[in-house]
């Protein structure tokens, strides 16, 4: 009897420390590193504001496959992923699927239009500007993605709304691609 | 007996397990990362005990970094990052005649493999160069300071943060007799991080 509450203790103290490990573990850590390839949850119901002003539900994208990619002018990282970028939205936006970079910086349009405008990047060998949609993130938005821990940080969501990856840290091209077109 | 002997097997393997969960949560709560604020420690320091009205003195910032950040030095390596800057909220009775920042190492970052960014890592010491005037007010003083950092380890960065660090000293009567303080601050010649 005695034992027998011993191991039940052991078991409900195991039990609760893997559930706290399991959450724990929820933010990921700041190296590379993305979570499981399975349906994670539903993609929020949040609108951001495009450079113009306008509204762009998160939503108004169901039936394609997005990357919510949370990014800041001042983010030398997310600058080094956006040649990556560039090259998924030209491989993929004819096939259902969109990239939609969400520029955290505070100031908002006022800095992150001319960046987006002027900031040549690398795209092999060739110097180009940014090819895809970008709105403006903030914090509310963040948090109904269960928040930010640094940045880059992005969210592959499926054609029926599902975020099926988190990526904290430049992505992997080969990764990605393969995440992707898995979607696709 | 045997079912004392399976009751034994299974109570060590929940053992076991729980010290495997608990390595696993250890590591986890090692690789989360920091919040903005907590990347550093700062301490400041007065370079003169008592500061006498009309005197010149300084104040240092020492900014410990945490080992697995960085952050851009005061002068970036491109105009788009965000640079270190200390701003004093000073008091009547004190003018702000200079700041000095260290210069910043280049490294290279997974990254950024390519370019170096000019950063501050390790322990750096911000100095202000203060005057306390006549009008200075007489007793403990404290002046409240702003320090702003952007932090990145090295595949993530964290948004610019704006920390409040205080310094609090003594002002005396013109003329009164002070000494150095803090001369292993301020003798040397200022630390430029890692």
């Amino acid at each position: 009897m005695g034992k027998s509450k011993s191991i039940g203790l052991l078991l409900f103290a195991f039990l609760a420390f893997t559930a706290a490990g399991v959450s724990g573990c929820k933010g990921g850590g700041t190296s590379a590193s993305s979570s499981a390839p399975h349906a994670l949850a539903d993609e929020p119901n949040v609108t951001f504001r495009d450079l113009q002003g306008n509204n762009v539900p998160l939503a108004s994208l169901k039936g394609k496959v997005v990357l919510v990619n949370f990014w800041a002018t001042w983010c030398e990282p997310c600058r080094g992923e956006i040649p990556i970028l560039i090259n998924l939205q030209k491989e993929y936006s004819g096939k259902g699927f969109t990239l939609l970079g969400a520029a955290m910086d505070e100031e908002g349009a006022k800095v992150v239009q001319p960046y987006v405008q002027s900031t040549q990047f690398n795209v092999g060998g060739q110097p180009q500007t940014m090819n895809y949609p970008i709105v403006l993130g903030t914090d509310a938005i963040t948090d109904k993605f269960g928040g930010l821990l640094g940045m880059p940080t992005s969210f592959l969501i499926s054609r029926d709304g599902k975020i099926v990856k988190k990526y904290m840290g430049g992505i992997n091209e080969t990764q990605i691609k393969k995440d992707v077109e898995s979607q696709l | 007996m045997n079912s004392v002997t399976t009751s034994g097997r299974l109570l060590a393997l929940c053992a076991l397990a729980l010290m495997a969960a608990l390595g696993g949560n250890t590591q986890a709560q090692e690789a989360t990362p920091l919040a903005p604020a907590q990347v550093v420690k700062t301490h400041a320091y007065a370079s003169l005990d008592p500061v006498p009205r009309g005197k010149d003195f300084q104040v240092a910032v020492v900014v410990d970094i945490n080992q697995a950040y960085h952050m851009n030095s005061h002068k970036p390596s491109d105009s788009y990052l965000i640079p270190t800057t200390i701003t004093p909220q000073l008091p009547p009775g004190f003018i702000l005649v200079d700041t000095a920042y260290p210069a910043g190492h280049d490294k290279k970052f997974p990254f950024s493999p390519d370019k170096p960014l000019n950063v501050y890592s390790g322990t750096v010491t911000l100095r202000l160069k203060l005057t306390a005037q006549s009008s200075a007010p007489l007793g403990t003083v404290t002046i409240p300071m702003t320090l702003r950092y952007q932090a990145c380890n090295n595949s993530a960065c964290l948004p610019p943060v704006k920390v409040p660090v205080s310094i609090e000293f003594k002002v005396a009567a013109a003329g009164t007799a002070s000494h150095p303080a803090h001369p292993e601050v301020f003798s040397a010649t200022g630390s430029s991080g890692n």
